[in-house]
């Protein structure tokens, strides 16, 4: 081969390096913020990278061109294969192209790989080639899936994380929407529609933060997390990801003692520490932390294996059950479900309540139940990786249900336990007679970790799936 | 067999009939409602039930007058297919839950599930009873089966309908089975709420997408449950064009900008007399309503221009198209819909409302979906709005079939916005607003030209580009070649909410 041609590639690979465009890195660093590739580089194990997309075509005059608006690649984390993506602001707007992610995708669905995905930008990319007026429908299909639908396929099948560190809005916001963790950065937003659509539609000057800021969404449930900065997000992905992983070593029990941490009636604790204290050291990482929280959902280890986390929150509203806070258990349950969590439900709750929020009213949030209750019902139904539940002491109204599932074949829990503080033959409109048979055992608190550590132990880990059992709702 | 035996059984059935009790009927007669039987009946194909647990008490003293325990169910007929039903009395203890009318609720729902049997559940009363006596441990827990009354209608769901009635009030464990149903009637006298005395009436409980159908009185209630089972039941019926179905096109202004009723394109396009309307009360900027075409059932959902949002879908909209979806996939409905929408909601009230994640619902919905898909675009479809209505247009799973109208336009975003962005300046500047609007509708009138109608055609952005009037026809003759196809196993839950 001539000589020349190889070192014309070359060329054409040192020009999409950071180095070749200090200009642009410059500024990058000035909104401090990270390019591209720097990204990926601390998202990635170093030298774990193939990317795709860096050369994909030759123009007519002959000179090498990559893929616009991002960059893509498929590497490891921890060691284990995953997919990355980033847009590049810097480049085209980070627009989409028609086909740039679907042929990721599919490797995804087929191997099972985890994505992670940095979606900041503006929309579909208006001026593609391939896409007539910014209409990616018109582009037709490029793979088995395109970016678009490789999401929904995902859901439920791999794990999905969007971070969103700067505005994204339209088919990014979309891209972001779908995804089962979804971590973002003060100042970032997320929006179906851009201040530019907003002020034509509606008339309204926003800038991004105000019209869709993240720090709104981390209390309305929009995002799962919101953190300090980009490596701080990446940092929340590989930890995210790593409960994907369940074969850990047994992890370290904490120093706590349990018992004196336990609640008497009617004494407000804060249920975080006791699902701290039930888990392996520093293994708990809370996803929705100030969305609906009432109710805590976390993931975490206990004698290393991976397992969720459902607890009622007793500081916030007496632990009551409302709209958001049931979407929240659904979701939830879904994802331990199609990631074959097994699930701890720390039960304190007072029942439902029904948020009331109806034109030419006051809202107000009443004890009542709606349709948003029935939501967890349902997932508990269709779940099939086992649940421990513990009562520590209330569990009125449909709120023990709604956390654990109903007491019967399918959706029961695998071990019912409670502490000696529990609430004990209350009959309420839910319940007509005491049930003789509430709990499997009553244990002292201290011995909560031990029992469900060992119970954990002897679940057999899944048989290899060939479909996914269903995708994870993205409310 | 010993006589007085015989007449024990038969005279404890007779207390039991309504026949024996005219003061209670009366009284119930004059509030203008049913009794728990006469509903049944009203329900089922003529003398149709077999019940469960007449005899049931609450004590099992012979004398005892809670008749059936204040529950009348069993199985009948409903347009000659087998349904199971039940009815809480409120005219004995309240209509309350005990023990022991929950494990006959627990029998009919294991028979639901192993058969398949759609579940109607009269849910009026007052929670679980909490006067009965209790029964000493440990025999008090007698097995009730495979399901208790909640994980029982969770695991129908999506499996086979779950209806449920309220004409009265659903106290605690009544609501929560109208709140697990996937169907849910109330009259407008009816209420919900809890044993503590927070009452809500069903006109909010519509509002907020918890009642599907709100109808006058019990008499309506029942027949739109048959309507309901109905298509669920029978899969090809004699169907007729509706009167206007030639002037589908008429409905549609000339003015591109001003709005019409959706619910008269759907009146036109289904069989005469077809369709019911599910949700109407709540995300009124998207319409579902299952119907017939041509006597196969199909369900519909469609943008309403004529709506507060003028037909763009917010959080709300996107939630019940999506579980509009999976209602419909569940029962193997094959799916038309009508498109015209400015796309998604935008602004600071759709962000907070959570629009990011809510719009991916229908999206993941339709993606999951395996029964047919019609689409038919009548104006607009801006942004991600298309796919809302019928899945991603570069993917593994598209519309069996995409039609237009002449009258379609796309893009982007709004034209008249796209419009507003590019002559920005030149319209802040106008002197008039006038002078403003015609500078953004004159630039917008040019941009439509350039992608609509024959053009979109041409591009082939649509499978067709069709006169309205023979929509029906297009779209009735791929149903003959896609016709429903009932699936052996549960698909999914259909989300509640």
């Amino acid at each position: 081969m001539d000589p020349e041609d190889i070192a014309a590639l070359q060329k054409a690979r040192d020009r999409l390096k950071d180095a070749a465009r200090p200009d642009i890195v410059t500024r990058v660093h000035g909104t401090e913020k990270l390019t591209a590739r720097e990204r990926i580089e601390l998202l990635l194990d170093p030298d774990s990278c193939i990317e795709y997309g860096g050369i994909a075509a030759r123009t007519r005059d002959g000179d090498w061109v990559g893929e616009a608006g991002g960059v893509d690649f498929v590497g490891t984390v921890d060691g284990r294969p995953v997919i990355a993506s980033s847009t590049d602001y810097t480049d085209h707007g980070g627009g989409y192209g028609a086909g740039r992610l679907g042929r990721l995708f599919a490797l995804a669905v087929e191997q099972r790989w985890p994505v992670v995905m940095f979606v900041d930008g503006g929309g579909s990319r208006a001026r593609h080639p391939r896409a007539g007026m910014g209409h990616i429908e018109t582009s037709g299909p490029v793979g088995r899936f395109s970016f678009l639908d490789g999401v929904p396929e995902l859901s439920g099948w791999a794990p999905v994380v969007a971070i969103v560190s700067g505005p994204s809005f339209a088919g990014h916001a979309s891209l972001a929407g779908f995804s089962d963790f979804l971590v973002s950065t003060p100042g970032s937003s997320i929006g179906m529609g851009g201040p530019p659509m907003v002020e034509a539609a509606l008339g309204q000057r926003l800038r991004p933060n105000e019209l869709a800021g993240s720090e709104m969404h981390e209390r309305s449930g929009g995002i799962d997390l919101l953190v300090a900065d980009e490596p701080a997000a990446i940092a929340a992905a590989k930890r995210y990801l790593s409960y994907y992983d369940n074969d850990k070593p047994d992890g370290v029990a904490p120093d706590v003692d349990l018992d004196a941490l336990a609640p008497d009636a009617g004494q407000p604790y804060d249920m975080r520490k006791i699902v701290a204290a039930i888990s392996d050291a520093d293994s708990v990482f809370e996803l929705r932390p100030r969305f609906a929280p009432a109710l805590l959902t976390c993931l975490a280890r206990i004698g290393g294996r991976s397992v969720g986390v459902l607890a009622n929150q007793p500081l916030t509203d007496d632990g009551a059950i409302d709209h958001d806070a049931a979407s929240k258990i659904a979701r939830f349950v879904e994802l331990c479900n199609t990631y074959e969590y097994p699930m701890l439900a720390l039960i304190d709750t007072p029942g439902c309540v029904a948020n009331w929020d109806l034109k030419g009213q006051d809202p107000s949030v009443e004890p009542g139940l709606t349709r948003w209750h029935s939501r967890p019902l349902i997932a508990h139904q269709q779940r099939t990786v086992p649940l421990v539940s513990v009562q520590v002491r209330r569990g009125r109204g449909l709120g023990a249900a709604l956390m654990s599932g109903v007491s019967s074949t399918r959706g029961v829990p695998a071990l019912r336990l409670a502490w000696p503080g529990v609430e004990i033959g209350r009959r309420d409109g839910y319940s007509a007679v005491v049930d003789h048979n509430a709990f499997d055992d009553v244990i002292a608190p201290r011995e909560t970790r031990e029992r469900v550590s060992r119970l954990l132990g002897m679940f057999g880990r899944p048989a290899p799936r060939e479909r996914k059992k269903h995708p994870i709702d993205t409310w | 067999m010993e006589t007085h035996l015989l007449r024990q059984i038969a005279d404890a059935r007779a207390r039991g009939s309504d026949d024996a009790r005219p003061g209670v009927v009366d009284a119930v007669h004059r509030h203008g409602r049913l009794t728990a039987r006469e509903r049944l009946t009203a329900l089922f194909d003529q003398e149709s039930l077999v019940e469960y647990g007449a005899l049931a008490g609450r004590t099992t003293d012979p004398g005892d007058e809670a008749f059936a325990d204040g529950l009348i169910g069993g199985v009948g007929l409903v347009h000659g297919e087998p349904v199971v039903a039940a009815s809480y009395d409120e005219s004995v203890l309240g209509g309350t839950q005990s023990d022991r009318n929950h494990r006959k609720m627990a029998k009919l729902l294991y028979l639901a599930v192993e058969h398949r049997w759609p579940v109607v559940c009269f849910a009026n009363g007052g929670g679980a009873r909490l006067d009965d006596p209790l029964p000493p441990p440990p025999i008090a827990v007698s097995p009730r089966g495979r399901f208790e009354l909640c994980d029982g209608l969770a695991e129908l769901n999506g499996w086979a309908p779950t209806v449920a009635v309220v004409s009265g009030r659903a106290v605690d464990g009544h609501a929560a089975i109208a709140m697990l149903a996937d169907f849910t009637i109330a009259t407008a006298s009816a209420e919900f709420g809890t044993q503590d005395g927070h009452v809500r009436g069903a006109g909010d409980y519509a509002k907020t997408g918890d009642v599907d159908v709100v109808v006058d009185d019990e008499a309506q209630a029942i027949a739109t449950v048959r309507r309901y089972l109905r298509l669920y039941l029978v899969d090809h019926v004699p169907g007729e064009a509706a009167g206007d179905a030639d002037r589908i096109a008429d409905v549609i202004p000339e003015n591109r900008r001003r709005p019409y009723d959706m619910r008269r394109v759907i009146d036109a396009f289904a069989d005469a007399g077809s369709v019911l309307e599910l949700g109407a009360a709540w995300g009124r900027s998207m319409l579902t309503v299952l119907a017939r075409l041509d006597g196969r059932t199909v369900g519909i959902y469609a943008n309403q221009p004529k709506s507060p949002l003028a037909g763009a879908i917010d959080a709300a909209a996107a939630d019940k198209a999506a579980r509009f979806v999976e209602l419909c996939d569940a029962y193997d409905y094959p799916i038309v819909t009508f498109v015209d929408n400015p796309g998604y909601m935008v602004g600071p009230q759709a962000e907070r409302e959570g629009i990011a994640r809510h719009h991916a619902r229908p999206l993941a919905a339709l993606h999951h979906r395996t029964v047919p898909l019609y689409s038919v675009q009548i104006r607009k479809a801006y942004g991600l709005g298309p796919y809302a209505m019928s899945g991603w247009g570069a993917a593994r799973r598209v519309p069996e079939m995409r039609l237009a109208w002449p009258s379609v336009e796309s893009g982007g975003m709004s034209l008249e916005g796209a419009a507003y962005l590019v002559k920005r300046k030149e319209i802040l500047a106008a002197e008039t607003r006038e002078e403003a609007m015609a500078i953004r509708d004159g630039y917008a009138e040019r941009m439509r030209d350039a992608a609509s109608g024959l053009r979109a055609g041409r591009s082939y952005q649509f499978d067709d580009i069709v006169e309205p009037a023979a929509t029906r026809a297009t779209i009735a003759a791929m149903l003959h070649r896609t016709p429903r196809a009932r699936t052996s196993i549960k698909k999914h839950a259909i989300d509640p909410r």
